[in-house]
């Protein structure tokens, strides 16, 4: 009988190629793949909104987000990823499956996301110009600050997009999007940051 | 053309699916085979504003209730589709 041995692998294991990459010389854009972190959806039960956020509140200390934004909560950021349902990003175990089911019994359904999506996030000098050729939203700072989020599509694919903390001064823009799309999406994102030089790296850590 | 939902605001049309006229509505099950037959296939032709089920599918991937004037595109009202953010709905 054969022997199958399955390897977690990201989907971008192949297109990532660590490095400098594009117009040299130049350090315009930085793209780091963020591996390994723990996904779930929660999507809130008919009738059951009031329910849910108290178990939200009570589990991370803070609201769940009813409107387009990224929360942080400490060890996990929630992310609103449409009406009545959100992410919960995180990494290390703490906020599994397992580990919500049993405080979203009743009030919300779950689904683990955690390899079924890529996570890629986008700063630098030149991050919103190079965002600006892939997305309709409007990343100036007055109007998408730290925190904003949205579910909109680049490049005909859908996307979680929202800012994170900003790193070096900069601003930090995360996307979420399906591990079958990621490897699509990753070269639409190199050809559009190559002009401004782009420097490509994954990390385990979340930002 | 751009479409202002409800819950996520104003996107481009790139993002949104047209499914159609959102006002028949299914008749009674002993509604009649004329009933039936007029609100799985027949639908105005309206010049002027129209009320029309969108889908934000490169967003949310809610239903929207939109009233689009088929002459000018002008919309004036964007809702949410029955079942969309029915968590707040009484149980
Ligand atoms: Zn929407």
């Amino acid at each position: 009988m054969a022997e199958f041995s399955w390897d977690i692998r990201s989907p971008l294991d192949r297109a990532l190629v660590a490095g400098p990459y594009g117009a040299r010389g130049e350090d315009g854009v930085t793209l780091i793949e963020i591996r390994n972190f723990d996904l779930v959806q929660v999507m809130t039960r008919r009738g059951a909104a009031g329910e849910m956020a108290k178990a939200a509140q009570a589990r991370f200390g803070v609201a769940a987000p009813e409107t387009p934004k990224a929360v942080s909560a400490g060890d996990a950021t929630l992310i609103w990823s449409g009406p009545d349902q959100f992410l919960v990003l995180s990494k290390g175990g703490r906020h599994t499956m397992e580990a919500l089911a049993p405080v979203f019994a009743g009030s919300a359904s779950l689904s683990d996301q955690s390899h079924a999506r890529a996570l890629i996030s986008v700063s630098g000098d030149k991050a919103r110009a190079m965002l600006a050729k892939l997305s309709s939203i409007d990343l100036h700072p007055d109007v998408f600050g730290v925190g904003a989020a949205a579910a909109t599509s680049m490049d005909h694919t859908s996307v979680t997009l929202w800012r994170g903390k900003d790193r070096n001064a900069q601003a930090v823009f995360n996307v979420l999007v399906f591990a079958t799309f990621a490897e699509s999406l990753w070269h639409t994102m190199l050809d559009s940051a190559a002009e401004y030089g782009v420097t490509i790296s994954h990390s385990e850590d979340l930002v | 053309m751009r479409i202002v939902c409800p819950f996520c605001g104003e996107r481009e049309l790139g993002e949104f699916t047209y499914l159609g006229d959102a006002k028949p509505q299914r008749p009674a099950a002993d509604a009649g085979e004329d009933a039936i037959y007029d609100y799985v296939y027949l639908r105005d032709n309206i010049a002027g504003p129209m009320s029309e089920h969108w889908y934000h599918g490169g967003g949310c991937r809610a239903w929207l209730k939109v009233t689009r004037n088929t002459l000018t595109h002008e919309i004036s009202s964007v809702e949410p589709a029955a079942g969309a953010g029915a968590a707040k709905v009484g149980a």
